[in-house]
């Protein structure tokens, strides 16, 4: 598990308390009853804080997936 | 604490049996990241208790204040904002911000401010409230460029420091220091308009955790503490009085001495709102006496009692002042120019709050004055601060006479010439018997506290019965000093609260307080909630002296047995109401 896949975890974990790691790698809108509007939006603050980032409104509306969170996180330019 | 903590600070489990602490957040917009960062703020500050936050309808800051004024809850945090006084304040609504318009916002906002008053004023009555008045800054409707108040924003800021004005003269009611938020909280940083359009939450992280930091804190309003303990070379003068002499310390600006005069002017405001100040200094008491009388120090050596003045460990001028001041070191603050005597004292009395005063350092000085003032601040001034140290001076003179050669502890009560007079009223406004009941630990029937709202709960059951004690004799008044609380069922009594300040110690005011509540009621015997406290020593062994051994759990006291209290020579009187 790299750096950004172990911050997100905790994001995640943060909104997902019932979830283990495993199942938290696998998490997506459709797959996780649990994630409603509430939990989005708490998601998107979490991982804007924890990365230090502001996520456009056209980005957010992409993001509904560990996996695809992800990928998008690793997909921004790095930081000096 | 990052948003992320809170929610892990939330995770944490607790008893099953944890008591809850039910707290209604009010606000007009979505409460979302600020219900969280105040439930986890709460749980900070009451690591015992269960946070339930319960919020209202978005967008109806008004109604749901009204709704609050009949819910149950032990507090309420309310947040208002611009947009809460007029919608077209906010962002979110598009009501126009043409010039003509301009003047019915106004007119709306100050309708919207009586009306927002009016409904905190009636649920004060039942609930403590703390308050947030608007953090966020105004959008750029106004004519006039953004670096120019025009009328608009200054009719605005008028309004909202109106209502600020008014409701912080209402008892209940705890208004956030916009200065404090400024600090904490940079103006610039506060507004996260993407949540706002896409949430309707408009705080960024930062702010709202700030701002229920702020709002938890006042909920639990921390107790201030009692006492300081100051040296005085370097510290409340500058210079060594022994070294220059006493023309040349000084205070003032002159000698590029002004901490010390401010350093002294605080200390002058807080004695004046009874915190006791007393002196521990390595000197030759006569220059401090000269020192006193010749150089008229701003803090007036009235004011300060004991000095203890000595070559002496300062540890153990700590320890005889918090004797003649009969209260723990946790409700005292050391401060000294001395790192070393600091420590020193922090070794022998590890519960102090010490603080090094900075003599080479203006900025860090004037941050000891603002750390002092948040140590002792207080909600209220009451007659009991203004007459503590009188009181205290005087209960150092009863007990002079009372271990002198030719008196007798009986003769001394006799000639006390005391009077003590009892209250039966149940007055939720008076602040008094509630602070006796969270601050008293030596004579404590049980250390059981009370929130403002669980207390004005208890006062409205029926059958609760509670009696405020005062009293005085001829060394002076020493205010309201006990208070019995609890129910009554017939012939019997349950005592839930007994509280006896230390001040009023060995006088037989608890004989006196017991014997006319048994005559008031007519009551055969009074079960008392006891529980064994690490601190209610005192207590403790009056009830082991009137039962014959010692108390345990579920303890009562019969009327026979009140023929084994001594006599009271004091004259007991029963005031109808204040």
């Amino acid at each position: 598990m790299n750096d950004a896949q172990r911050r997100l975890s905790r994001c995640f974990s943060a909104v997902f308390p019932g979830l283990s790691r495993e199942q938290i790698s696998a998490v997506s809108v459709e797959t996780t009853e649990a994630w409603d509007s509430v939990a989005s939006v708490t998601l998107i603050s979490l991982i804007q804080e924890e990365f230090g980032i502001d996520l456009e409104t056209d980005a957010i509306d992409h993001l509904v997936s560990f996996g695809a969170i992800l990928d998008y996180l690793n997909g921004l330019p790095e930081r000096s | 604490m990052k948003l992320v903590e809170a929610i892990e600070t939330l995770e944490q489990s607790l008893p099953p049996q944890s008591p809850l602490l039910h707290v209604q957040l009010a606000c007009g917009f979505t409460p979302l990241h600020l219900s969280t960062f105040l439930s986890a703020h709460l749980r900070l500050e009451f690591p015992d208790r269960k946070i339930v936050i319960r919020t209202g309808v978005f967008g109806n800051l008004a109604g749901n204040l009204e709704r609050l004024e009949n819910a149950d809850a032990d507090a309420v945090a309310v947040s208002v904002e611009w947009q809460d006084l007029d919608p077209r304040l906010g962002i979110r609504r598009l009501g126009g911000w043409a010039p003509k318009q301009l003047p019915d916002i106004v007119r709306n906002a100050r309708a919207q401010a009586d009306r927002v008053s009016e409904s905190l004023e009636r649920i004060a009555q039942s609930k403590m409230i703390a308050l947030a008045l608007p953090t966020l800054p105004l959008p750029p409707l106004a004519f006039t460029p953004g670096w120019q108040a025009g009328s608009l924003e200054s009719d605005l800021r008028g309004i909202v420091a109106e209502l600020s004005s008014r409701l912080a003269r209402v008892a209940g009611i705890r208004i956030v220091s916009a200065q404090r938020l400024d600090r904490i909280s940079p103006p610039p940083a506060r507004f996260d308009i993407q949540s706002e359009l896409r949430t309707g939450f408009p705080y960024s992280l930062n702010h709202a955790d700030a701002l229920a930091g702020l709002l938890a804190r006042m909920i639990r309003n921390p107790s201030p503490k009692k006492g300081l303990i100051t040296d005085l070379d370097d510290t409340l003068w500058m210079g060594i009085l022994g070294e220059v002499g006493v023309e040349n310390i000084a205070w003032d600006l002159d000698h590029h001495a002004q901490k010390h005069g401010l350093y002294q002017q605080m200390l002058a405001s807080l004695a004046a709102a009874g915190v006791l100040i007393a002196v521990a200094s390595k000197n030759d008491p006569a220059l401090v006496e000269e020192a006193f009388h010749k150089a008229t120090p701003i803090l007036d050596q009235h004011r300060i009692f004991p000095l203890e003045i000595h070559w002496g460990a300062k540890s153990e001028s700590v320890a005889r002042i918090l004797r003649a001041w009969n209260i723990g070191a946790d409700s005292v603050v050391f401060v000294d120019d001395s790192a070393l005597d600091l420590a020193e004292v922090k070794a022998a009395h590890p519960e102090i709050e010490c603080r090094l005063f900075p003599r080479d350092n203006d900025k860090a000085a004037y941050e000891l004055l603002e750390d002092l003032r948040d140590l002792f601040g207080k909600q209220a001034l009451s007659q009991e601060d203004e007459i503590r140290l009188e009181s205290l001076r005087a209960a150092h003179a009863a007990n002079e006479a009372d271990v002198s050669p030719r008196s007798s502890p009986e003769r001394f009560l006799k000639e006390a010439g005391g009077k003590l007079q009892l209250s039966f009223a149940k007055n939720p406004a008076d602040p008094r018997p509630l602070e006796l009941i969270n601050k008293t630990n030596q004579f404590n029937l049980n250390g059981k506290r009370h929130t403002e709202a669980s207390w004005k709960r208890y006062l409205s059951e029926p059958q609760v019965f509670v009696l405020v004690a005062s009293y005085e004799d001829k060394f002076g008044p020493l205010g309201k000093i006990a208070v019995l609380a609890g129910r009554r069922d017939g012939g019997m009594l349950r005592l839930d609260h007994w509280v006896l300040s230390c001040r009023a110690f060995s006088r037989r005011i608890e004989h006196g307080c017991l014997l006319r509540l048994f005559e008031k009621f007519d009551a055969q015997e009074a079960a008392c909630d006891f529980v064994a406290t690490p601190r209610n020593g005192p207590l403790q062994e009056f009830f082991t002296e009137l039962l014959g051994a010692a108390p345990g759990p579920g303890c009562s006291i019969r009327r026979k047995q009140l023929l084994k209290c001594p006599p009271v020579y004091f004259e007991i009187q029963e005031v109808a109401d204040e």
